[in-house]
């Protein structure tokens, strides 16, 4: 029996061997330990973490060609210390240049920008910075895109007649054509990732207690960012699948390079704001070609809280007891009328010629 | 019966201006004279007709009317799942529609002709009232214009409802409920038309308005939007259906939608001014009430002190007199008078 087992390990290691070879190069040797599936542990906070690499799956992701001490430098011998710091998305890739460059590859650059944003901290962030994002909030480097499932064929082709290794054109294809189609997050998606933070109450409570306990400024409709975006016309737009709608970050990142400009939000009251009252009008016209600033004084976080729009809130009363109030009257005069004249002694079919076929009750004067 | 001078004005400008014939106008003398006093007595008595007698709307505003209801409540079904696009009965309505971006289009192309129905109605009507005063024929009382006289009417309406009059006011073609309901309806769909067209075209609103208040008036015309519309179709639900089709003497329904022709009874219980013009222009139904008054034993007992009361009539043989020896024709249009 145990021979069996044996020769059945042995088979499956040697299947195994020849797709591990090929996934990606393991020249440092973590995956001695990290190809075993069930390698991870509870931290002291109680959250699983999982330690387990798989080879197939990582050799399909953006950082497939990067060693893995470029990110984990701090391993310094095998078996490696428990790690206690984690991976900074500032740091140099020494290993892989960057081609316009020459340079190590390091999204440095990018960091330096999303830090002078209102987003901006450190990866090991304390106190309500802990509650902004980092990188890899947004960047969640999804492992299946169903745009780069299958190249089209009649192109890489074409590619392989120089480029004898398939997967490299297939990956090149992929890089390139990735970036040159609309592959961003759709509206939807969009909302839905700033709602993660900004329709969270208890990240809202937190940063408004500290705004009035120290005097820091905080947005107007920081509270109700999300709650209200959902309550205008683009919100409701945008909930029912329609892709052309503005959501968040076409107002609040600057139309000029938007894709540097989602790193580096403002708030409306930085004159650089795309937001901002003075470049409002310049923001509208994205979609609204003939907006003027007339048309930029429209909210477009709507909202009838007493404390941040009064004539919203009052509008509303009023509008509601007038409705009230009218409702309550014609269905007054009419049971009034309804009274009177059926004390007359109407009927309510006009039958045989006539509906005056009952008594009057009338006590006349 | 002795004419009041709310009838002695009505009558007096109609038989002028329509240039009743002086036979009719004895006739109609006399027919007055023999009225009671207690009115009730003759709308109790005559016979109706329950898809009408006496003729009341055009086929232009029957049309308009068509337009408007229909247009309207296709507007409230389709506008209140897209006002209220999370409540439990508007998900399985949007849905079967094809999704709330199809109820979108739905409404406003609903709203289109909506606007065109709006657009129709004014032509006929203003065309209609510059015809009329051209033609010398325009009585502001006659018309949907409110007058002091409708605030007079609703209290002595309200006084008869409550018991304390012998009879209803006497009330000219258009009530003081139906000029409510009507300018009701107008401003309703002035404001449904503006806001919703500054949902459609914000950039046309805000560039006319002045930069303080563009925020404000969007806010206002999101807000006008649902509440008028909620209120217009309460108020339809709860007060029009009620006076057309559930007030007494009313149900199932009134037919002068369709017919345009209002019953007898009613016309001169709520119309008696009309009436009045009614019994002018048409001698068959000058003849109707005669019959009906003697039948029954309804003619008034001061019959001939009523009508050397009925000053009116003196006045009006005096005026035919003077415009014959001016040259000027008498002509009887009594198909014409009812238009």
């Amino acid at each position: 029996m145990s021979k069996i087992r044996l020769l059945v390990c042995a088979i499956f290691i040697a299947l195994s061997l020849p797709s591990i070879s090929q996934a990606f190069v393991d020249d440092e040797a973590c995956l001695m330990c990290h190809k075993y599936p069930k390698m991870g542990r509870v931290d002291d906070d109680g959250f699983q973490k999982a330690y387990y690499v798989i080879p197939e799956i990582f050799s399909k992701t953006v950082h497939r060609n990067v060693p893995c001490r470029d990110c984990h430098y701090y391993i310094k011998q095998l078996p490696h210390r428990p790690v206690t710091e984690g991976v900074r998305c500032d740091r140099e890739c020494h290993s892989i240049e960057n081609p316009s460059t020459g340079k190590p590859f390091s999204h440095k650059p990018i960091y330096d920008v999303f830090k002078t944003s209102v987003h901006g901290r450190e990866k090991a962030a304390e106190g309500l910075d802990k509650d902004k994002p980092y990188c890899i909030t947004c960047h969640t480097n999804p492992l299946y895109n169903e745009e780069e499932e299958a190249p089209p064929k009649a192109i890489t082709d074409r590619c392989v007649v120089c480029h004898e290794d398939e997967k490299f054109a297939f990956k090149w294809y992929n890089h390139t054509s990735r970036r040159i189609r609309e592959v961003k997050r759709d509206t939807q998606e969009i909302v839905k990732l700033c709602s993660r933070c900004h329709a969270d109450q208890e990240i809202i409570a937190r940063h408004k207690a500290d705004a009035d306990a120290t005097g820091r400024e905080i947005g107007e409709k920081y509270t109700i960012a999300a709650e209200s975006y959902q309550n205008s016309f683009h919100g409701k737009v945008a909930k029912y699948g329609n892709k052309q709608v503005a959501n968040c970050l076409n107002c609040h990142a600057s139309p000029d390079n938007y894709y540097m400009s989602v790193h580096e939000l403002l708030p409306s009251r930085d004159p650089a704001s795309p937001v901002n009252e003075n470049n409002r009008v310049k923001t509208c016209r994205q979609c609204h070609k003939t907006a003027d600033a007339s048309y930029a004084m429209i909210d477009p976080h709507p909202t009838h809280d007493k404390e941040l729009n009064k004539f919203n809130y009052y509008a509303e009363i009023i509008y509601g007891i007038v409705g009230d109030v009218a409702l309550a009257v014609l269905v007054g005069l009419s049971l009034f009328e309804t009274i009177g004249r059926k004390r007359d002694g109407v009927s309510w079919v006009l039958r045989n010629g006539t509906t005056w076929r009952g008594r009057s009750r009338r006590r006349r004067k | 019966m002795k004419l009041s001078n709310d009838a002695n004005k009505a009558l007096g400008t109609f038989l002028r201006q329509y240039k009743i014939s002086t036979e009719d106008v004895n006739d109609l003398e006399e027919v007055i004279s023999m009225m009671p006093e207690d009115r009730k007595q003759i709308y109790k008595n005559v016979e109706s007709n329950p898809v009408g007698d006496l003729f009341r709307y055009s086929v232009h505003i029957r049309i308009q009317h068509l337009l408007t209801f229909t247009t309207f409540l296709l507007l409230a079904f389709t506008g209140l799942p897209i006002h209220y696009n999370d409540a439990f009965w508007a998900v399985p309505f949007n849905d079967v529609l094809g999704g709330v971006e199809v109820t979108r289009v739905i409404h406003r192309t609903l709203a289109t002709w909506m606007v065109l129905s709006m657009g129709y109605h004014l032509f006929t009507v203003i065309g209609g009232t510059l015809q009329k005063i051209t033609q010398g024929k325009f009585d502001i009382g006659r018309s949907i214009l409110p007058v002091l006289k409708d605030a007079r009417d609703f209290m002595a309406d309200m006084s008869y409802h409550a018991g304390q009059n012998e009879n209803r006011p006497e009330m000219d073609k258009f009530m003081y409920k139906q000029k409510i309901h009507y300018f009701a309806a107008a401003f309703g769909n002035i404001v449904m038309v503006v806001s919703g067209s500054s949902f459609i075209f914000p950039e046309f609103w805000n560039s006319v308005l002045p930069t303080d208040y563009a925020s404000h008036f969007q806010e206002m015309m999101r807000l006008s939007h649902p509440h008028e519309a909620l209120l217009a179709l309460l108020v339809i639900a709860f007060w029009h259906w009620y006076n057309v089709h559930l007030a007494p003497g009313r149900f199932p329904m009134q037919w002068t939608f369709l017919t345009g022709k209002l019953t007898r009874e009613h016309q001169i219980e709520e119309h008696f001014l009309e009436y009045l013009r009614c019994l002018a222009s048409l001698p068959k139904e000058r003849a109707y009430l005669r019959e009906v008054l003697v039948s029954k034993g309804l003619v008034s007992a001061s019959k001939e002190t009523d009508a050397r009361q009925n000053f009116l009539f003196d006045e009006h043989r005096q005026w035919a007199k003077e415009q014959a020896e001016q040259g000027v024709g008498q002509e009887s249009m009594a198909e014409d008078t009812q238009s």
